[in-house]
């Protein structure tokens, strides 16, 4: 039996750039996401002595991640060099190379905004069985699977193979490895398979910081004195700023309701 | 059971440099450490002064992580109302060689334990060493005794094994360190300390903890100032106060409030420093293990000076080289260690210490803490008020003015001047 164990190399609190919507990902910082490291725990348990392997499309700095997994007990590793988008694309054309998958395990959704659509598209393109947020997963001659439902009722569901299997973040993590597992984890090849999963099926639009549109004013007529005193607005007549120190929030509240009163935002 | 030559526990500073060495020496080491990597889990104020790695990692100013290199060490003296500062600039730190540069410790102990790992080091991370065994260390995984001819123990402050091994005769004495990172745009930091380019700013501070012996620190990241407070262990459990509030006042203190105004939290960590210096050290080296850092408190923290990375590397270094140096003779007992004790008395590392060993006690006394800040602020506060109805007081007249005020006897400022100066002669 082929146990596929699918992780994504994640870094959990990224920055975004509040001007620019730019993320930057620290790859210290980075790992599997909590419901991926339930999803290797229980690709390990019902893989039982059978192949397990630890697959993950990300740079090299994910190899961390596999090596991890290999010292848990998986038996082999597998990382997806993707030059491409499309996640569920890549990991397909990576599993293909490993022979005909029994089941496939995978945390229920990515911490990077995933929307969890990766193990369906999986299930798609292997033709599987899907089971998605289960709770429990366990291979007893067959694989069952324990889906939270509404209510705190639960619902138990007898999985055909080939599946594709999503856990949530539940309490169940990898056995801690030993020493030697740990070293021979970190001398361990891993092998690399390039893909070009090819551009985002999801156009989400161009990522650009915020930029009201410009609107063109006619130049102010006269001198150049007068004009730069129009454009400045230098001797236009303004309410002029007032500085406020409430000692409270409520006298705050009242000081901005006076205010909005005042310029006609709000009924007198 | 796993074997190395060497094992080294912690990959701190000390710990890499340490690791380094071994490797270096053709002999096979793991660095075992519990953090997922080095420096995951470390905290310092932020400046490392890189010259000891000239001896470790040539032209190292070209490839360590730097935040920004320091040119301008200022030494502050507070009072609430008062800012005594003695602002050094020197143009010549910003070039190579360099004197001191921020950094950040997750950066800055990954690159070191990334030299330990090029040389042939085996790092093994999230790893507690849980104590000694009779042939090595054990660690708190399954299967995870190490064999190993030497232990070199630069698990950090509170260091497990050099207790355990008993090594510490002297009252360990530890204070806190606290520090904020407030997130500020880089420009803003450049126009607030006068930087420009890659440019940093260190402040030491005292005066600034209250009732509590301490100090306090100001350091200029690229986007980001560390700001914090070090704290006596037992005057902050008298004092009842919370450290942050204590970074609060120093962060509303009028000298410091338009340096970090609008920073915005970004990390909040504190960690414990050996601050005892020289007399509170441990035995450096027992049968099979030497001890080098915070582990054996050498970290030098005497008021002007908080400097542990550079001696944790010293320490570091030589201990590698003393491991490699028994285990080549074939006598890894305590005899057979002893060269490590003569290399750091014959550097820096002890030489500093030895000389300012009565710094820590004296930058802790009471009267340093609590009652010269208020003297000297005092002091030069008279000498620049013009009060024109009367002529200028002199200075004698100033001094034993602002002695009566802050309750200071002659007699102690000179000898903890005597002291001072015999410390930095
Ligand atoms: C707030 C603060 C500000 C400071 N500012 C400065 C400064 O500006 N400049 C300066 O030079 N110094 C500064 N220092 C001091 C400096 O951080 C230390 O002196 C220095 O880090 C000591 O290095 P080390 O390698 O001995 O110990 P550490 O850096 O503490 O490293 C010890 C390592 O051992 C690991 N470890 C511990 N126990 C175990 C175990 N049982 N098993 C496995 N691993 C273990 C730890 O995770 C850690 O990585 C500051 C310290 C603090 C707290």
């Amino acid at each position: 039996m082929l146990v596929i164990a699918a992780l994504r190399w994640v870094d959990p609190r990224p920055g975004v750039d509040p001007l620019t919507g730019a993320v930057h990902t620290d790859p210290k910082a980075s790992g599997p996401s909590a419901a991926d490291e339930c999803a290797l725990a229980h690709a390990l348990r019902i893989a039982g002595p059978g192949r397990c392997v630890a697959v993950t499309a990300g740079p090299p700095a994910a190899e961390g991640l596999l090596r991890d997994a290999l010292a848990a007990g998986a038996t082999d590793a597998l990382r997806i060099d993707d030059a491409g988008a499309n996640t569920a694309v890549a990991l397909t054309a990576g599993i293909r190379t490993l022979g005909p998958p029994d089941v496939i395990v995978c945390g229920d959704h990515s911490l990077d905004h995933g929307t969890g659509a990766t193990p369906a598209l999986l299930a798609h393109a292997f033709g599987a069985a899907q089971a998605l947020g289960l709770v429990e997963l366990s291979m007893d001659g067959e694989l069952t699977g324990l889906r939270r439902l509404d209510g705190g009722r639960r619902e138990r569901l007898a999985i055909p193979l080939p599946a594709v299997c999503s856990v949530e973040p539940t309490g169940l993590r990898p056995p801690r490895a030993s020493l030697p597992a740990v070293l021979a984890a970190q001398a361990a090849a891993i092998p690399v398979v390039t893909v070009d999963s090819g551009p985002s099926m999801v156009q989400a639009g161009e990522q650009k910081p915020y930029r009201p549109r410009p609107t063109h004013l006619g130049a102010p007529a006269g001198d150049a004195h007068h004009r730069v005193l129009a454009l400045t607005g230098a001797l236009t007549e303004r309410t002029p700023p007032r500085v406020v120190r409430p000692a409270s929030a409520a006298e705050a509240a009242d000081e901005l309701l006076d205010f909005l009163r005042k310029h006609g935002f709000l009924e007198p | 059971m796993t074997e190395f030559d060497v094992v080294v526990v912690g990959a701190g500073p000390a710990g890499s440099a340490a690791a380094l060495e071994v490797a270096r020496a053709g002999l096979s080491v793991a660095l075992v450490e519990r953090g997922p990597f080095p420096g995951a889990k470390n905290v310092f104020g932020g400046v490392v002064y890189g010259r000891v790695l000239d001896e470790l990692i040539p032209r190292w100013w070209e490839r360590m992580p730097v935040q920004r290199w320091v040119t301008r060490r200022s030494t502050m003296v507070l009072t609430p109302t008062q800012a005594l500062t003695v602002d050094l600039r020197a143009q010549d730190w910003g070039q190579a060689p360099y004197n001191g540069a921020t950094a950040h410790r997750s950066e800055l102990d990954s690159w070191l334990a990334e030299q330990a790992v090029a040389a042939g080091a085996t790092l093994i991370t999230s790893t507690v060493v849980t104590g000694r065994s009779a042939t090595g260390v054990r660690t708190d995984r399954p299967d995870g005794d190490i064999a190993a001819k030497v232990v070199i123990a630069c698990d950090g402050v509170n260091s497990f094994l050099a207790k355990e091994a008993g090594l510490f005769k002297a009252r360990e004495h530890n204070t806190l360190g606290v520090k904020e990172t407030l997130a500020l745009p880089r420009a803003v930091i450049d126009e607030r300390f006068g930087l420009t380019g890659d440019e940093g700013a260190d402040f030491e501070i005292i005066g600034c903890t209250g009732d509590i012996p301490g100090g306090g620190f100001l350091y200029t990241n690229k986007e980001s100032v560390g700001i914090g407070v070090v704290l006596e262990l037992d005057g902050l459990t008298a004092a009842k106060v919370r450290p942050e509030e204590l970074i609060a006042e120093l962060k509303a203190h009028p000298a410091i409030a338009p340096l970090v105004r609008g920073g915005e939290l970004v990390e909040y960590s504190a960690h414990l420093i050996p601050e005892g210096g020289y007399r509170t050290m441990p035995e450096l080296v027992t049968d099979g293990m030497l001890i080098a850092g915070d582990a054996a408190a050498m970290c030098l923290a005497a008021g002007i000076w908080l400097e542990g990375v550079n001696f944790a590397l010293g320490a570091g270094m030589y201990a590698g080289r003393a491991a490699a140096a028994a285990i080549a003779k074939g006598d890894t007992s305590k005899a057979g260690l002893a060269a490590y004790r003569t290399m750091l008395e014959n550097s820096f590392v002890l030489g500093d210490h030895r000389r300012l060993r009565d710094m820590p006690g004296l930058v802790l006394s009471e009267r340093v803490q609590r009652r010269y800040p208020g003297l000297v602020c005092d002091l030069a506060q008279g000498m620049f008020e013009v009060d024109n109805a009367q002529p200028k007081p002199g200075l004698r007249k100033l001094l034993r003015e602002a002695r009566r005020t802050h309750g200071v006897r002659v007699r102690d400022l000179l000898r903890d001047g005597i002291t001072a100066m015999r410390s930095l002669s």
